[in-house]
């Protein structure tokens, strides 16, 4: 079906045949004092009705239209230009354009007698204020998170930059869901290929729907089976504002708090808001911790078999007798017991997530006191063991993302593999492994251990020691001064 | 290609762990020695014992709860030491594990009677065995008995010795540096000695202790040369630059009253003497010496008293240990290290001195001086008394 039709009839049919068993459609019909028909359409509950009754309802009805009417040929181009006092409105000129409107929660307007419709931005549904970010709190900063209504989320980032610089071009993803997914970017920072490369795909996704950003981010990466995401996800305005500044791309998606940032390093994952809003000699300290923890949160139940079962000989003779005590009457090798331990620690985590917050107790109790106590008072697990594990679940959330630490958790069980079977060859050749995957891996055209290599010793300024601001003077890119 | 290498891989690996293909061992499958004792054994044997730790499941890594039970000694008797281990690993039923090994023990009697240097073949050529141990001598006991011996406050005798050492600042004196003193052409080993002595520990206890009494000085063919005691073998340490740490009690002028000196930083230099004349040595030590006790009347605050101690205490210093190195000398065993220095500084000499250095080093005139200074005399000018 084309245009709108001179009709009313033909158009309410139309109109009724498309939202055929949908409850919430809304088609209502009504004549004016001088006999001119006028048609409303519109999705209950997606519309601010107060403001289209007082805006338009009732100075139409009551009052009637104005004199002088014969000035303007159509009513359509008086409402547009004179009566609707809304910022956004426009003409529409395809009954099916006009459906995909009032789906988007647009009131559309039809008079009869004339061939173009009018669509009037009124949108009012209900949606979340804007709340502190749950997965990435810091102590100092901005509180503001990102929320799932699209202009909310770019606002807080256009309050940030007030320069016209910062654009956002806008996509409609998804057949079915039709996501508006906005692509922001400074210009004149963010590198162009990085960019064509972006919008290329972003043409290029064919899918029903965009659920989540996540959806977005799979089409995006360029190796879909590596454990390592390409893609960083923040629900953190200032986050994204930083990378922007940084030459970096973001990508916001339609009813979803996560917003998506490209192309990101090994690096990117591991460091924290809050690492820039404090002194840069505690960063540093921070930072050493942190990258240590991450370290142990792949590596120490591997080392730990490693050493006790390969090469007693490289533990201190003091230490070698402890954990030999220990682990006197363990019927597991230590390899089973590590892989029990953790099998079981992820199991709760798994259970925690799940979990309804009232029965959150339960599964931590539970945890508590069957690992914690009762498998090592059984002798089934050894204590150096519980050590290792819960040092190592504790590493892994020092990790100041929670996608960044969903690799490290899945190299801690290959490492474990390999480990257990070779020992420490085992273990260089797991490490050899994941460093040829993390040098041969790209984000968008960034290398991923980039800048450690390759080296660029401006760069690095930012990995371990976040020089002062006014020292780090190595920025991504070409570009403005922050 | 890559997905080709990759499929290979995963299925190697896969094999690999579906066969049960590792090789670990773990901690309770092994025995972890502690300390090794070598003896004398007859027709040409050697006997060596382990001491080997019973982790119990007990509070603490030594099980806490009675003193016996927290070690086993084993031993076995062979023609070289791997038939002797061998035989110990046979009676086992867990794999000797010998390197978290503290202590080598070996008796006076094999050194008198057997050739010390095969023992080391065994321990050089195993990569098993660290080297990090110290090895000892137990002198006029088998050294078995050694390991057989409870310590009053560590759960092992090997332990307690090898902590005893380190304390005390002797931590130079493992079997690594044992085996390249024995090797190196103009160094000789100096072992400590180790003898058991009864001790009062508790009011109804009395019991055999094994404490460090001197050392002893060996010869190029790892024979005893002769034993110094304590306080020689302390100066001899000093001398041949093995000591970090040391402390002596001089008598003063009046011949009654004491002066307590603790030396740090303790050094040693060699030299010809002017002429280059390498038969002309002088070897002068240094440390810094900070007063303990003072039982003269001797007011140390003043700067001409401390001074005037400095000049008795380097006096004293010199003649004790003149006395140590002509006593060494006279054995002819140069555990200073005095030809190694000639090896460097006049090495055609040496040529024609190496092949008997032991009897040469008898004809050496080495001077020995002494540099101390006097750091601290303490909080207080005068005695108390």
């Amino acid at each position: 079906m084309g245009a709108v039709s001179q009709s009313a009839e033909i158009n309410e049919a139309y109109l009724r045949a498309q939202f055929q068993r949908c409850s919430d459609f809304v088609l209502r019909s009504f004549t004016l004092r001088d006999e001119t028909r006028l048609m409303l359409v519109y999705l209950d509950g997606m519309i601010r009705s107060e403001s289209v009754e007082d805006n338009f309802l009732k100075p139409l009805l009551f009052d009637g239209l104005p004199q002088g009417i014969d000035r303007i040929s159509s009513l359509v181009e008086m409402f547009r230009r004179e009566w609707l006092p809304l910022t956004s409105i426009k003409t529409e000129d395809s009954l099916d354009g006009l459906v995909t409107c009032v789906l988007q929660g647009c009131l559309g307007i039809l008079v009869d007698g004339e061939t173009s419709a009018l669509v009037a931005q009124v949108q009012g549904y209900e949606k979340r204020g804007i709340e502190e970010p749950q997965k990435e709190s810091t102590l100092r900063g901005s509180k503001e998170g990102f929320v799932e209504h699209l202009r909310t989320n770019t606002s807080l980032i256009r309050r940030r930059i007030v320069h016209p610089q910062l654009k956002m071009e806008s996509y409609t993803v998804g057949k079915y869901t039709q996501t508006e997914v906005v692509l922001s970017y400074m210009q004149g920072i963010a590198d162009e290929q990085v960019l064509s490369v972006v919008r290329d795909k972003l043409d290029k996704i064919d899918t029903d729907g965009v659920i989540d950003s996540a959806y977005i981010e799979e089409w995006l990466e360029n190796n879909s089976f590596s454990i390592f995401p390409q893609v960083q996800n923040t629900e953190r305005p200032d986050v994204v504002v930083a990378s922007l500044l940084e030459g970096k791309v973001a990508l916001i998606a339609n009813g979803t708090p996560s917003v998506l940032i490209l192309p990101i390093t090994l690096w990117s994952g591991l460091q924290s808001a809050d690492d820039y809003f404090e002194r840069f000699v505690f960063v540093l300290l921070i930072r050493t911790i942190r990258y240590i923890m991450t370290f142990i949160s792949f590596a120490l139940p591997a080392i730990y078999v490693a050493l006790s079962t390969f090469h007693p000989e490289m533990i201190p003779s003091y230490l070698m007798i402890s954990i030999a005590t220990a682990r006197e009457s363990s019927p597991f090798p230590t390899v089973v017991e590590v892989f029990l331990m953790m099998f079981i620690f992820d199991g709760l985590q798994e259970a925690g997530v799940h979990l309804p917050n009232q029965l959150g107790p339960v599964v931590s109790i539970i945890g508590a006191l069957v690992i914690g106590q009762a498998a090592v008072e059984a002798g089934i697990i050894s204590t150096p063991i519980i050590i290792v594990i819960s040092l190592t679940g504790v590493a892994t959330y020092t990790i100041p993302r929670y996608s960044a630490t969903l690799p490290f958790r899945l190299i801690r069980y290959l490492l474990l593999f390999v480990t257990g079977m070779l020992g420490f060859v085992g273990f260089a050749f797991g490490i050899l492994f994941l460093l040829i995957h993390l040098v041969m891996l790209e984000s968008f055209g960034t290398p991923y251990l980039s800048p450690v290599a390759p080296f660029d010793g401006k760069r690095i300024k930012d990995i371990l020691i976040r020089y002062p601001f006014a020292l780090k003077s190595g920025r991504n890119k070409k570009g403005m001064g922050r | 290609m890559i997905r080709f290498l990759l499929r290979t891989s995963v299925l190697m690996l896969l094999a690999g762990a579906a066969s049960g293909c590792t090789d670990f061992i773990e901690p309770n499958q092994l025995a972890f020695v502690m300390g090794t004792a070598v003896d004398h054994a007859d027709d040409g044997e050697i006997e060596v014992s382990h001491q080997i730790v019973i982790p119990t499941q007990k509070s603490g890594p030594f099980g806490g709860s009675g003193d016996s039970d927290s070690f086993v000694v084993m031993s076995a008797k062979g023609k070289n030491v791997f038939e002797a281990i061998h035989k110990v690993q046979k009676k086992m039923t867990r794999r000797l594990m010998p390197s978290h090994r503290q202590l080598i023990a070996i008796s006076e009697q094999y050194f008198q009677k057997d050739d010390v240097s095969t023992l080391f073949d065994k321990l050089n050529r195993d990569p098993a065995n660290n080297l990090r141990d110290i090895t000892v001598l137990v002198k006029g006991d088998l050294a078995k008995n050694f390991l057989l011996l409870d310590h009053p406050m560590e759960h092992l005798s090997s332990i307690a010795t090898g902590k005893e050492m380190e304390i005390n600042g002797m931590n130079r004196f493992s079997t690594r540096q044992f085996i390249i003193d024995s090797l190196s052409e103009g160094t000789r080993p100096l072992v400590p000695v180790l003898q058991i002595e009864q001790v009062k520990v508790r009011s109804k206890e009395t019991g055999p202790i094994a404490a460090l009494s001197g050392f002893a000085a060996l010869n190029k063919k790892l024979k005893i040369a002769g034993f110094l005691n304590d306080a020689e073998g302390a100066g001899a340490v000093w001398m041949s630059g093995k000591g970090t740490f040391h402390a002596i009690t001089l008598p003063w002028k009046n011949g009654k009253d004491t002066l307590s000196f603790r030396l740090t930083h303790l050094g040693r230099k060699i030299d010809s003497a002017d002429d280059h004349d390498p038969q002309r040595i002088v070897l002068t030590v240094m440390a810094q010496a900070y007063l303990l006790e003072n039982t003269t009347s001797l007011d140390l605050s003043e700067t001409h008293y401390m001074l005037e101690v400095q000049k008795y205490m380097n006096d004293k210093i010199r003649e004790d240990l003149q006395l140590t190195m002509d006593k060494v000398q006279e054995w002819g065993s140069d555990v200073f290290g005095i030809g190694e220095y000639l090896h460097r500084s006049s090495p055609y000499w040496w040529k024609s001195q190496k092949d008997d250095w032991d009897h040469k080093f008898k004809a050496l005139d080495v001077t020995v001086r002494s540099n101390v200074q006097l750091r601290s005399v303490g909080a207080s000018g005068t005695s108390f008394n």
